[in-house]
């Protein structure tokens, strides 16, 4: 199958933002978490990949595909959520999803009828796919639009912030079909929320203020910081002293008390214990990094 | 306090917003301009001040009513975009209520609207002090009525509009809802425009109309020119009642909005619980065991997906239309206003007759009332789909989606199509459905596509492409329709300011005159050529458009433009090559046709001509010149070739008591002279742009003698015309006349600038001084020539072999050969210097009715008033020959000629050409109205009487001598026909439409003897003033006065009789105590303003009944202006008693219970009758013979005690 090669990938908007600060990434089959804080140019990626952007500079190749010089060639074997979108007033699901099948090119009637039915059961969306969509909540829009990316057997699969608006339930049967579709497929999958990438993603990406900060297994970044994270629970008033003595990775409350994480080669002393370290500590220590460096 | 706090703030906001400027800026700029420029002119007219009273009342509340569509900026999302912006929640959790709230922000947006107007009296104001305007235009600058006209006619609009669109807004939460709330209040509007045209329906329309403009035109209905230019219409009366209906409305309105209006923030709204419900339905649903994706179908592409493709998007576009409910809604409201035009289109007979709804008539309403609705769904969609993917947030799966970048714009112009055939065709089945209400099945729907759908579908569709190509350029939808709008102004704009050229006029092309005798003719060869050029550049638009598409996320116009020739590379820039070849070499056909083939003019070059004409030749118009003694003509009409060549042979006479050495000839300016020959004669001067020759004579024509003028001429059109094109030589139906074939022999006026205003702007003097009554010398010319007397004619009409040539004469000979139809007619003795020539496939229906035969030339589609002309020609032949003279001739025949020439009709030497446009479709199926055939027809063969035995002379009350006498004889036909109980309908109708003209004339009002250029005088007051000169003299003695005219004057040459000929011969049959009469009637302007009411009945012991009511009377005289002084009136007038109001629908003579002429004074007084039954109605003068200002108020209902 093919491989998705990200090289230098800079965008700058007009208002001189960099969203995108020469990104390279190589991203194999299978499911890739890409994770950021807002605006760090997650969908800036997503977009450009998607064909829906001309980057400044830099290239995409989808195995042979030169994605920038021939987007058309891409988007045949591309399936895209986007982060946001909106539906046409007074269409139903199976209406809109029949239309969506023709324009990725599922065009005879009868693969399509079965394209469309079939995804319309795994999405829990057969009872209600004579409704208008435009009726729909937001967890059921995005299962149709999970729906719509999957039409067409397509071998890149981008899904932009896919579980906000899901409840746990939904979030779970969600992410089990993208495990499974990742098993055949390059799948990204950007987020926000660090237990969607922990869950699935054998590889991910942090990606802060347009630039890759940390990219691999995220079992094998979590070994890394293995030993050097340690946490405390504190009263909120201790917090800054914490703060000013070591480096915080995070703070949350507990309980009624602030729970520290930081960073530390040895022993800091002072109570604190060992961390578990989850990939959550290699988030927010990466991106505390990142932040500092910059 | 709170509420004015609140309505400050939301008044600064909104004078904070483009809006405001905008429409203020718009406003003024539109009301300057209507001052200011001399091209535009509403409400004034020469003698009525661009800036007087009744121009600036009525402009400010046309403004007031286009207002309405800023007024929905202003008001409509004043609460919703608290709910837009999120800020809602936050605004009504404050301690503030509903009503602060509501009406707090409502009072701030409308003061800022209501300001932002000021811009109007403000325009007005600024435009008529601009040094450029002609001063005689001007009345003084009188401030009061800015403020007047601002306060009581545009405010209560602008409180009713801005009422309704903010409670629309505002409990609806969609802007859709007030657009669809403006467009409906414009509908209202309109149809009341049709309504208040309809006089029985008036009063309704000035009380219920929303704006007030029906209360406004009918207050001032009946203003002369100085009560225009002075004053204002008080508001008392339907005035006050519609402004109080209204307001009363406005106030309701807002009070609703309070009631409706939920103050919880918009989350609790239905959309959200719907949302739950179904996603309850979803969860509810059986869990299919466990996700597995399975195996999905891989998709192919090629051809076939492509075409499934264009057909899935095209569909998901058009049908987002069709499901839209705007669409229906506009649709429902084009269909309404179409359909009330439809119904009225069969109403516009003169005389208020009626018509069939031919197909062409349908098509003409339609254009009348669908095609605005057509165009807002061209402009309106074409929006909405351009934008549809952003405004739905759909766009970045569709963009991302394996679909070429054409996949975009081409489904969504070919949606825009579907839907606007779908329209079409939806106007034509509106169309047909109006023609089956009126009982009309013969459709013809080959002439709906041909003559309608097609051609119009077209241009919308080149619309709806521009459209779509500034909506791909701009970068919001809205300006995108601002600029369509802009568009739409400045296409109706430029050719009023001389840009007149269809080449570069988007979309422009010549009309298609439509006729039932000619179908579209040949005009719409160069319709659908202009049609070609105009398709091929939004091709080509529609390329770039395709060019620039927003693919994805970038949005700004300028990376497009950069990406813009890498997307041309390939087929788009071949469909561009191609759409530019066709562009350039179909405008190259275009401008070959219409500019080289035919001279391209303006309208402002066409005046400036005019106006060059006047100054370099009236200096000629006295120069003594020959008359033409007698006429041959041989014409030949080809009527496929659109040409006519004529071979002619004037015979001049001097009959001046002098030598005359030089003789002006004179041809029309577009008629090609191929030869032209005068005896004696050397061509001194020939001024090739006005066609316009000098001839020297070698020897001086002396007194009496004769020479020869022979002459060549081609009158033709080839290939196109910009606009304009000919209509008088027609495939079938040509209907030509003399003075555009042959020269006229010295210069004369026919043909000059008469538009006051024009003349001035070109520097000539406003107006050309028409002879006075009795001017010596003036008796010299008749009206209708000067450069002839009685002719002696000969003429021979050639045609192609399959149509019937006629011209004036009776039928000598007839020769067909080589495929051609030769007829040579001939008169028995002279007539006057005006023929006609006609072909045409005629079906020809001939009686013989004592001694002369009467023949109607008709299509074989219009039968239905054979019979009917017939009959009125029989009475009118016994009328006017026991009463008048012998008819001169033993045959009449009145011809059809098609619609595109005009609605008229126009009388011949025994030849009678007559509109398909109006008579020959009437419709006569209502008895209760005025038969319009029989009287036209009447009136028409009067003339044979009244201009071709007697013609006036060339000078004031000429008109007279044969229009009102014309006028006369056809009422007494119509008399004798229908009985003098009928007549109210017919004099009611002359006399309204003398009083609404006489307000709105151009120049001054004169007395009827001495009308000038005056219809409205010399037709419509002359059938008043003669049917009640006849009640009061007696008709013998009117028609004994005629009868003199007739024998002193009959056939001769000059002097020509005028008006005090027949006033002389009238006062000679007059009684000495109708002496006062006839000067009231002929020499001064007399009015009249009687009332009868408080009729009561009392039953006699006898079973009989004594009526009594009061009558009111007042007698004025009024000057050329208008400006009344009453007069001592002491006159006999009729009163009556009935049991059917006259005139109205199921009257007839059997409703008459008692007539009778009794006399009336000045002021109040009490009438008492004798009846037979208790009557309904009880008038004075019931049948309109007085010049009544107001004859509704004669008649009144009987009360008992």
């Amino acid at each position: 199958m093919p491989t998705l090669t990200i090289d230098k990938l800079t965008h700058i908007y007009p208002n001189g933002v960099r969203a995108l600060d020469e990104v390279s990434l190589e991203i194999p089959n299978g499911l890739y978490g890409l994770l950021g804080p807002n605006g760090a140019g997650k969908s800036t990626l997503m977009r450009t990949i998607a064909t829906l952007q001309a980057p400044t500079s830099g290239a995409i190749r989808f195995g042979d595909v030169d994605v920038i010089a021939d987007p058309q060639a891409l988007r045949r074997e591309l399936g895209y959520l986007p982060q946001d979108f909106g539906v046409y007033p007074r269409v139903s699901a199976y209406d809109m999803l029949d239309h969506m099948a023709v324009l990725k090119g599922v065009a005879s009637g009868k693969a399509r009828r079965e394209t469309v039915e079939h995804l319309l059961n795994q999405t829990n969306l057969w009872s209600v796919r004579k409704k208008a969509l435009a009726g729909f909540s937001g967890g059921m829009r995005q299962r149709f639009g999970i729906a719509q990316a999957l039409i067409g057997d397509p071998s890149l699969i981008i899904v932009d912030e896919p579980t906000a608006g899901l409840d746990p339930e939904e979030r779970l049967r969600f992410l089990n079909l993208l495990a499974e579709i990742g098993e055949h497929v390059v799948v990204i999958l950007s987020t926000h929320i660090v237990e969607d990438v922990s869950d699935l993603c054998p590889l991910m990406a942090i990606i802060c203020d347009g630039r890759i900060v940390r990219q691999g297994d995220p079992l094998a970044l979590i070994a890394e910081l293995k030993g050097r994270t340690w946490t405390k629970a504190l009263d909120r008033a201790d917090v800054d002293g914490v703060r000013a003595r070591h480096q915080v990775i995070s703070t949350r409350l507990f309980a009624g008390r602030t729970v520290v994480h930081i960073l530390s080669d040895g022993d800091p002393g002072e109570g604190f214990t060992p961390a578990s370290g989850g990939l959550e500590d290699v988030y927010f220590s990466t991106l505390a990094a990142a932040r500092k460096a910059a | 306090m709170l509420f004015f706090k609140i309505a400050g703030f939301e008044f600064r906001y909104q004078l904070r917003q483009p809006i405001f400027w905008i429409g203020a800026f718009l406003f003024a700029l539109l009301c300057f301009g209507a001052v200011a420029s001399s091209n535009v002119q509403i409400g004034s007219t020469d003698n009525i001040h661009k800036n007087s009273a009744y121009s600036i009342g009525l402009i400010t509340l046309v403004m007031a009513v286009l207002y309405m569509f800023v007024m929905a900026a202003f008001v409509a999302n004043v609460i919703t975009r608290d709910d837009d912006s999120g800020f809602g929640a936050i605004v009504r959790s404050t301690p503030i209520t509903k009503i602060q709230y509501l009406y707090g922000r409502f009072l701030g947006a409308f003061g800022a609207a209501a300001l932002a107007f000021v811009s109007v009296p403000f325009g007005l104001a600024l435009g008529s002090v601009m040094p450029w305007i002609d001063r005689e235009t001007l009345g003084p600058f009188v401030f009061q009525n800015y403020l007047y006209a601002y306060v009581a006619f545009a405010l209560p609009v602008l409180f009713l509009s801005g009422a309704l669109f903010f409670t629309l807004t505002t409990l609806t939460r969609s802007m859709m809802w007030t657009y669809v709330g403006v467009i409906g209040l414009f509908v209202a509007r309109s149809v009341f425009a049709v309504v208040i045209s309809r006089p029985e329906l008036k009063h309704v329309a000035a009380v219920w109309e929303p704006f007030g403009t029906g209360a406004f035109t009918a207050a001032t209905e009946y203003w002369t020119a100085s009560e225009r230019n002075a004053q204002m219409p008080p508001i008392t009366g339907d005035l006050l009642v519609n402004k109080l209906i209204w307001l009363g409305v406005a106030v309701a309105v807002l009070a609703l909005a309070h009631l409706l209006f939920s103050f919880q923030s918009s989350e609790r709204s239905g959309r959200s619980r719907k949302a739950a419900k179904l996603a309850a339905q979803a969860a509810a649903a059986p869990q299919i065991a466990a996700p597995s994706l399975g195996k999905l179908a891989r998709p192919s592409f090629g051809a076939a997906t492509t075409w499934a493709q264009l057909w899935a998007r095209t569909r998901v576009d058009a049908v987002q239309v069709f499901r839209s409910p705007a669409f229906f809604v506009l649709l429902g409201i084009a269909a309404l206003v179409s359909g009330l035009n439809l119904y009225f289109a069969t109403e516009s007979g003169i005389y208020d007759g009626k018509i069939f709804p031919v197909t062409r008539v349908m098509i003409e309403a339609l254009r009348g009332g669908f095609t605005f609705f057509a165009v807002i769904i061209a402009i309106y969609y074409s929006g909405e789909l351009v934008w549809r993917e952003r405004d739905r947030k759909t766009e970045e799966i569709i963009d991302a989606a394996p679909v070429p970048n054409w996949m975009f714009i081409v489904p969504k112009t070919l949606a825009i199509a579907l839907v606007l055939i779908a329209t079409q065709v939806i106007a034509v089945l509106v169309a047909m459905f109006a023609q089956v209400l009126q009982g009309y099945f013969q459709f013809q729907i080959g002439d709906y596509i041909v003559w309608y759908l097609l051609p119009d579908a077209a241009d919308f569709m080149l619309m709806a492409a521009l459209a779509v190509v500034v909506q791909t350029l701009v970068p919001h939808k809205f300006i995108g329709w601002g600029v369509m709008v802009v568009y739409i102004i400045a296409s109706i704009v430029l050719p009023n300011l001389g840009f007149e050229d269809n080449l570069y006029l988007y979309g422009g092309g010549p009309s298609v005159p439509l006729s039932d005798m000619n179908g579209q003719g040949r005009f719409w060869i160069g319709a659908w050529w202009f049609r070609l050029y105009w398709a091929a550049f939004a091709l080509g638009l529609l390329v770039l458009a395709y060019g620039l598409w927003r693919r994805g996320t970038e949005t700004r116009l300028r990376p497009r433009l950069r990406r813009l020739p890498g997307q041309l590379k390939g087929p788009a820039g071949v469909v561009l090559g191609a759409a530019l070849v066709v562009f350039v070499g179909s405008g190259g056909f275009i401008f070959y046709n219409t500019h080289i083939l035919n001279p391209f003019r303006t309208t402002l070059e066409g005046e400036r001509w005019q106006a060059d004409y006047e100054r370099k030749f009236l200096k000629f118009e006295t120069l003594p010149q020959p008359k033409v003694a007698s006429v041959k003509l041989d014409i030949q009409i080809w009527p496929h070739q659109t040409r006519v060549v004529t071979h002619g042979l004037y015979v001049l006479q001097n009959r001046t008591g002098a030598p005359i050495s030089q003789v002006h000839v004179r041809f029309p300016r577009d008629l090609a002279v191929n030869a032209l020959r005068l005896d004696g004669g050397q061509l001194q001067s020939n001024d090739a742009d006005f066609n316009y020759r000098i001839y020297a004579l070698t020897t001086p024509m002396q007194p009496g003698e004769t020479r020869n003028l022979a002459f060549v001429t081609t009158y033709e059109q080839q290939g196109f015309r910009n606009s304009g094109n000919m209509v008088r030589i027609a495939d079938n139906g040509t209907f030509v006349n003399d003075r555009e074939l042959s020269p006229a022999i010295g210069m004369s006026r026919d043909g000059l600038l008469e538009d006051r205003a024009k003349r001035r702007k070109y520097g000539l003097p406003a107006e050309l001084p028409t002879p006075a009554l009795g001017q010596p010398g003036a008796d010299q010319f008749n009206g209708l020539s000067h450069d002839s007397d009685w002719v002696n004619a000969d003429i021979t009409v050639t045609t192609d072999a399959d149509q019937t040539p006629i011209a004036p004469g009776y039928r000598a000979s007839e020769v067909v050969a080589d495929g051609r139809r030769t007829v040579h007619f001939v008169t028995g003795a002279p007539i006057l210097h005006f023929f006609s020539a006609q072909s045409a496939r005629y079906a020809v229906a001939s009686l013989p009715y004592k001694g002369v035969d009467i023949s109607v030339y008709y299509d074989p589609q219009h039968p239905w008033n054979v019979a009917r002309i017939q009959n009125v020609m029989k009475a009118g032949l016994d009328y006017y020959q026991a009463n008048f003279s012998p008819y001169q001739f033993r045959q009449v025949r009145v011809l059809e000629f098609p619609a595109p020439d005009g609605s008229f009709a126009q009388s011949f030497a025994n030849t009678i050409p007559w509109s398909e446009g109006i008579f020959f479709i009437a419709d006569n199926s209502d008895p209760d109205r005025v038969d319009m055939v029989t009287y036209v027809g009447a009136h028409e063969l009067a003339h044979q009487w009244w201009a071709h035995q007697v013609i006036g002379a060339d000078e004031q009350g000429g008109a007279a001598l044969s229009e009102t006498l014309a006028q006369y004889s056809a009422g007494q036909v119509m008399k004798h026909l229908y009985g003098a109980d009928m007549m109210r309908k017919f004099l009611k109708f002359e006399l309204d439409s003398y009083l609404r003209s006489r307000g709105g004339a151009v120049k001054q009002e004169l007395p009827l003897e001495k009308v000038e250029d005056q219809d409205y005088i010399y037709y419509r007051k002359g059938s008043v003033v003669m049917y009640r000169l006849a009640d009061e003299i007696g008709e013998d003695k009117v028609n004994a006065a005629l009868r003199q005219l007739l024998h002193d004057f009959a056939f001769k040459g000059p002097p020509y009789p005028t008006m005090l000929d027949l006033m002389k011969d009238i006062r000679a049959q007059a009684p000495a105590d109708k002496q006062g009469l006839i000067a009231d009637l002929f020499e001064k302007i007399t009015l009249y303003d009687i009332k009868a009411t408080h009729a009561v009945a009392k039953k006699r012991p006898d079973g009989q009944w004594d009526l009594t009511f009061t009558v009111t009377a007042t007698k004025l005289y009024a000057d050329g202006l208008g400006r009344e002084t009453p007069a001592p009136m002491n006159e006999t007038v009729d009163v009556g008693a009935f049991d059917v109001e006259p005139g109205q629908p199921g009257y007839n003579a059997r409703e008459v219970l008692v007539v009778q002429k009794v006399p009336i004074h000045s002021g109040a007084q009490t009438v008492t009758l004798t009846v037979a039954h208790l009557p309904r109605f009880a008038g004075v003068d019931p049948f309109n013979t007085l010049v009544d200002r107001n004859s509704e108020a004669t008649i009144t209902p009987v009360t008992t005690p």
